[in-house]
């Protein structure tokens, strides 16, 4: 079970933190005060930290600049209530490997999370993923589907990649277009969806079990058939 | 500080017109003076040769020629002019040796033309009993001396009037100019958009204070009226926020955790779609505030416009063929690089495309073109669909706006304020079109003047 330390000083985001977190199977520790949560973000071995940008005591940026002038590689996902894309900038300037606005939808924070949790424990160098009978060649960026090539455009093979390596694992449209495209606003309609349904036609052919899912009310995720 | 400007200004041309009309009357004054001195020196003057006339005259034709010769001698100033001619007017004594030709010898004084004496000199000639000419004359130097002098008084006071009236309009209007100089650069600043600036007023308490202190007072009401305006939508926007996520939280745990089926299952979808939508736009408007507080130019780079073009380009490619649209991309002209925050551009681009995209029916076609002006590169987003009509045009720039005919289509109708917001941080110039038919977006990537 994934340890989270989440530092939050306002009470309601905090339940509702913990709240969410346990429902996604993580244990979580909350700390309220900027000055303990360092403490425990130096000692505690935890496996990602939940900053919050502005704390009592000490500052979301200084603690998350402390814990890596410190050497400490742990996944940090800072929350703000500062939306400004200066802010977010900073705050992965500082060391922050995610940035997210609250308020945000509880679902999106534990995407995120396990998205990062992912990402630290991504196996070193592959010369291929695979999820069920679906091969990435990392090398050739070739795909197949049960022995046959999938002809697959950048873009598409960009998505497919970035939803193969966090399999499983359900990712919003937000998150999606920040790691595809690397923008940070909403895209509006429904641009996101249109590009998943066409990888989606190439990728789930009719006959075969679909790989890839649509999370009711909160976005996609890529698995194998259950 | 320029010429020209100091010309422009009220006090110079006050001063300079007073000088004026100060020189006209001194002029005038003058001018009486001189007109009433010389009536009066001509009346004497007649006065003189008429008695000389009538003296001489008495003495009798033999004694006449010896008292001429006398009178000539007498005269040590050299302005008396006397002759004794016969009567057929052949000269017999005198310093005048000929007879003036339009002389009539009825003894009235007359002005004497003839050259070689001054103008106003007066002479009489009158015709004597036993038949010759005597004419007694006598120059006006008093008179031309008089008019030396006041000509000469005239062009000093004239030269003295103007320099002086050059230098007191130039120092009253200098001052002024100045003020007036730091009222621009102030105004300047308010209009590109710095709320804080406020015209600086002095403690003369003079006209200019009275309108800079009245323009200060309708800056502070602008301000405070928009930050009310600001600071209630974004309050609004911010306090319904958290509670709509919480209320978008359950309805999605619901929908998670329970086995709802046919019309329930319909309605919690519903109502989570009816939710992403107001959150979509509320974060439109926390947008749109976001963009506007923004510090400047803290992300600005040199931005590739045909590369932005493409990356939009990508991106809506798939929607566009979705709905039936063919959209393309010209950007054949290498357009330099523009300084600029690519991730703004980018997603002013995208709004706009995505807007030519919503309302242009299948069929129909969205063009995505660069073009390059001569003060800068231009993007313009062209589609032959309804269009927006004549009346339309400005209001759609505003927020939540949205086209009659165009109601039904979802999105926060905050599109384009966006990419107005957008426009504004880097001073490009947004406008709309009509492209016969359909509608033409255009963004000037230039800086708008701001010195007009």
């Amino acid at each position: 079970m994934p340890k989270i330390l989440a530092i939050e000083d306002d009470p309601t985001t905090g339940e509702e933190i913990v709240a969410e977190l346990s429902q996604h199977g993580f244990e979580v520790v909350w700390i309220a005060d900027g000055r303990d949560g360092l403490i425990s973000a130096v000692s505690g071995d935890f496996d990602a930290i939940l900053l919050d940008r502005m704390l009592p005591r000490l500052d979301g940026l200084a603690i998350v600049t402390i814990i890596r002038k410190a050497g400490i590689d742990i996944p940090v996902l800072m929350i703000s209530a500062l939306s400004d894309v200066d802010e977010r900038v900073r705050g992965l300037r500082a060391g922050g490997d995610d940035y997210m606005t609250k308020p945000f939808a509880s679902e999106e924070l534990a995407a995120r999370l396990e998205v990062l949790l992912r990402r630290r424990a991504a196996i070193p160098r592959q010369a291929a993923l695979t999820v069920a009978d679906l091969e990435i060649d990392l090398m050739s960026r070739t795909v197949r589907r049960a022995g046959v090539e999938i002809r697959l455009m950048p873009t598409e093979y960009k998505l497919l990649e970035f939803m193969v390596r966090n399999s499983g694992q359900v990712l919003t449209r937000t998150m999606i277009f920040e790691a595809i495209w690397g923008y940070h606003f909403d895209p509006g309609t429904n641009l996101i969806d249109v590009h998943l349904g066409r990888l989606r036609r190439k990728l789930d052919r009719p006959g075969l079990p679909p790989l890839l899912h649509t999370i009711r009310g909160s976005g996609y995720a890529l698995h194998a058939p259950a | 500080m320029r010429p020209r400007e100091l010309w422009r200004t009220t006090p110079f041309r006050l001063t300079l017109f007073n000088g004026a009309v100060f020189a006209l009357a001194v002029m005038a004054l003058l001018g009486l003076i001189y007109w009433r001195t010389a009536g009066y020196i001509s009346h004497q003057l007649d006065a003189i040769v008429v008695s000389e006339a009538r003296a001489l005259a008495s003495a009798g034709a033999e004694s006449l020629p010896r008292r001429v010769r006398e009178a000539v001698a007498a005269d040590g100033r050299a302005i008396s002019y006397y002759g004794l001619f016969s009567a057929d007017g052949v000269w017999i004594e005198g310093n005048v040796h000929r007879l003036p030709p339009d002389a009539v010898p009825d003894g009235a004084p007359r002005d004497l033309r003839e050259t070689g004496f001054q103008p106003g000199a007066r002479a009489v000639v009158q015709r004597l009993p036993w038949g010759e000419l005597l004419f007694v004359g006598h120059d006006a130097k008093v008179l031309s001396g008089l008019r030396e002098i006041i000509v000469n008084a005239l062009a000093v006071s004239g030269a003295v009037i103007l320099l002086l009236g050059l230098a007191a309009a130039a120092a009253l209007s200098l001052a002024p100019l100045r003020r007036i100089d730091h009222l621009r650069a102030a105004s300047r600043a308010a209009l590109r958009g710095e709320l804080g600036v406020r015209l600086p007023v002095s403690r003369r308490r003079d006209e200019i204070d009275m309108l800079a202190g009245l323009a200060n007072a309708m800056m502070d009401e602008t301000e405070r009226l928009l930050w009310e305006v600001k600071s209630v939508g974004d309050n609004v926007a911010h306090d319904l926020r958290t509670p709509l996520n919480r209320l978008r939280a359950m309805l999605y745990r619901v929908s998670q955790e329970t086995r709802l089926e046919g019309p329930d299952r319909e309605m919690i979808d519903r109502a989570l779609a009816e939710t992403d939508e107001l959150l979509i736009r509320f974060r439109a408007l926390l947008r749109i505030g976001e963009i506007e507080r923004r510090d400047r130019q803290a992300c600005f780079e040199p931005v590739r416009l045909q590369s932005v073009l493409e990356h939009v380009l990508e991106l809506h490619e798939p929607s566009a063929e979705d709905r039936g649209v063919t959209l393309d991309c010209d950007t054949i002209q290498a357009a330099p690089p523009i300084f600029a925050d690519p991730g703004l551009l980018f997603e002013a681009v995208s709004n706009l495309v995505d807007n030519a995209l919503k309302f242009t029916p299948s069929g129909g076609r969205v063009r995505l073109r660069l073009l390059m002006r001569d003060e800068g590169p231009r993007i313009e987003v062209v589609d032959n669909g309804p269009g927006v009509p004549d009346d339309e045009r400005e209001a759609v720039l505003n927020r939540f706006y949205r086209s009659q005919r165009t109601r039904t289509e979802p999105g926060s109708g905050l599109g384009l304020s966006i990419v107005t917001a957008i426009a504004r941080l880097h001073h490009f110039t947004l406008s709309l079109d009509d492209a016969r038919p359909g509608l033409r977006v255009a963004l000037d990537c230039w800086p708008r003047g701001l010195e007009a």
